[in-house]
């Protein structure tokens, strides 16, 4: 009985925490220490991490048509093929059913990666390259030139994606990514300085290089229209514990921070990746004649109609309604007619009041909500207006009154007529008649 | 120039008062009194503006039917046009002209709203 009864406990935990489950991706299990405060920071935030060779050959993603994981961090920059049912369609098809993924790169990265960050939006620099900045290289690199400092300036204007910019210069060593300009749902969240540039350290440079100044992407992020998230780093060093630990000082002079920010912006990117942060959902959708309550089944022109739209967001594993100044309702038909700002109110509805324009159809409430690191918001509500009824329309209107008298006379003016013509007898007439 | 047109004028009037019958210079009359109100009514209309379309077109349409009624009644009930009215009498012009005048009065009362 107690078995049964812990059994049911545990099906309900595990269903409650599926969205915590994540398969971490090696090369090398050495990883696994290397990078140890990154990991134990995610098991404190309660994230059941699984940790595989990414070659072994048992891998799956999913089993009997669910997925076992909803995220994945792919730790394995030089991996030439991955084991098991893995493989770039297999991971796109993971986040094309809402997975995301954290992927760290590094100099020597397979051309795997290549494929799957293409895929994703980005492109990873050829093998080999390494993000090189000769002004901006901190007192411990190596001499390449090539374990760089970025600095907090350069980091994407989003405080849901990295949190506060007010941290430590950040360490970085790896390639550098490419993103796609043109792509609207691709975010640079970290850029390197105008003056890097990612290329082979060893060879003399013979062309232009791929990436060159703010267009090297350190750190990249995408948001995909299903609200999947995927963070892209060149540099797996940027996640490790001696990077998380170890001061941060310019090599051509400049203040000295005993902690690297690292750690810090970390934390934020894995809360924004793994949906911890900056998830809307819309809750009850209501609309209703102004002064009434209940939805009628369809609104005539020219009426006061109000709108009422719960969004939560979620804080800790909570939904809590959502505060914004700028969200707009649209009232479309085909175009919009309308267009209005919704105000909160005290029980963290937003709603709003507007009239219905002189124009009848089918129209759409639409709320359309896109914002920088938060999840894509859509509401569309369909209601019907009709025109006015036959006995809707103004009578007795006070400066049509000329046009009724004006009727009313030529009435009057064909009776009076008539009687004149009718009983008209000229003279003559009088006279023959008399006689 | 004007003195030829005062004099056109002037004699216009003077054989109309003669040769015309009187029960001819009644349904003129009539018809003035229409155009009258009719053209007050337009030029309320370009003054006030097109507000209630539907009530000015039913009004100028009303003074408009009248108008054209009464002339046809004059034309048929003239003695002069005998020939080419053979089979109408004025009698039946008379009544024609009472039958259309219900049927635009109804409509005008229908669509002045």
């Amino acid at each position: 009985m107690a078995l049964i009864y812990s059994f049911l406990v545990l099906l309900l935990a595990s269903y409650i925490n599926a969205d915590k489950e994540t398969l971490v991706l090696l090369d090398n299990l050495a990883i696994r220490e290397t990078h140890s405060i990154f990991f134990k920071s995610l098991t404190d935030r309660g994230f059941s991490l699984i940790f595989k060779p990414v070659d072994d050959s048992n891998l799956v993603l999913a089993k009997y048509g669910q997925y076992l994981y909803k995220n994945l961090i792919i730790f394995s920059p030089s991996v030439e093929e991955f084991g098991g049912s893995l493989s770039v369609e297999a991971i796109t098809k993971f986040v094309d059913d809402g997975g995301n993924i954290l992927i760290a790169g590094s100099s020597n990265s397979g051309d795997v990666l290549r494929e799957i960050t293409a895929e994703c939006g980005f492109e990873v620099d050829e093998e080999g390259a390494t993000v090189i900045d000769h002004l901006n290289y901190d007192v411990l690199d190596q001499g390449k030139h090539t374990t760089i400092v970025a600095d907090t300036a350069n980091l994407i204007d989003a405080q849901m994606i990295v949190g506060s910019k007010k941290t430590a210069p950040f360490l970085y060593r790896g390639t550098g990514l490419i993103a796609d300009k043109e792509n609207p749902l691709v975010l640079e969240v970290l850029t390197a300085s105008s003056t890097a540039y990612s290329y082979k350290p060893d060879s003399p440079i013979e062309e232009y290089p791929h990436a060159v100044g703010k267009n090297t992407v350190l750190i990249a992020a995408l948001q995909a229209r299903n609200n999947a998230r995927v963070v892209v780093s060149g540099s797996l060093d940027f996640f490790s514990d001696e990077f998380f630990s170890s001061p941060v000082q310019k090599a051509l002079g400049g203040q000295k921070y005993p902690k690297s920010g690292n750690q810090d912006l970390s934390d934020s990117l894995t809360r924004w990746v793994f949906k911890e942060e900056g998830v809307l959902r819309v809750g009850k959708v209501s609309h209703h004649k102004a002064g009434e309550k209940d939805s009628p089944q369809y609104y005539t022109i020219m009426e006061n109609m109000v709108y009422e739209i719960e969004i939560e967001k979620l804080e800790k594993d909570k939904w809590v309604p959502f505060d914004a100044k700028d969200i707009q309702l649209e009232f479309v038909r085909i175009d919009p007619f309308v267009r209005t700002v919704l105000t909160r109110g005290a029980d963290g509805v937003f709603r709003t009041e507007f009239k219905i324009p002189d124009v009848y159809g089918v129209y759409q409430l639409k709320v359309d909500y896109t914002r920088v690191g938060y999840t894509f918001l859509n509401s569309a509500t369909q209601v019907s207006v009709r025109p006015l009824e036959h006995t809707q329309y103004e009578r007795f209107i006070v400066s049509a009154y000329p046009y009724y008298a004006s009727a009313f006379s030529m009435m009057g003016g064909v009776f009076v007529f008539s009687i004149l013509f009718l009983h008209y007898r000229t003279n003559e007439e009088v006279k023959k008649k008399s006689e | 120039m004007t003195a030829s047109v005062t004099s056109v004028i002037a004699k216009f009037y003077e054989e109309y008062a003669k040769t015309t019958p009187s029960k001819l210079k009644l349904i003129d009359a009539y018809l003035f009194y229409i155009l009258l109100t009719g053209i007050v009514q337009f030029l309320y209309c370009c003054l006030v503006g097109t507000f209630p379309f539907n009530s000015f077109l039913s009004g100028f349409i009303s003074c408009v039917g009248s108008f054209v009624l009464a002339a046809c009644l004059r034309l048929q009930v003239n003695p002069e046009n005998k020939g080419q009215f053979e089979k109408i009498s004025p009698e039946r012009a008379f009544a024609d002209f009472i039958f259309a005048h219900m049927v635009l009065h109804l409509t005008v009362m229908n669509f002045i709203g």
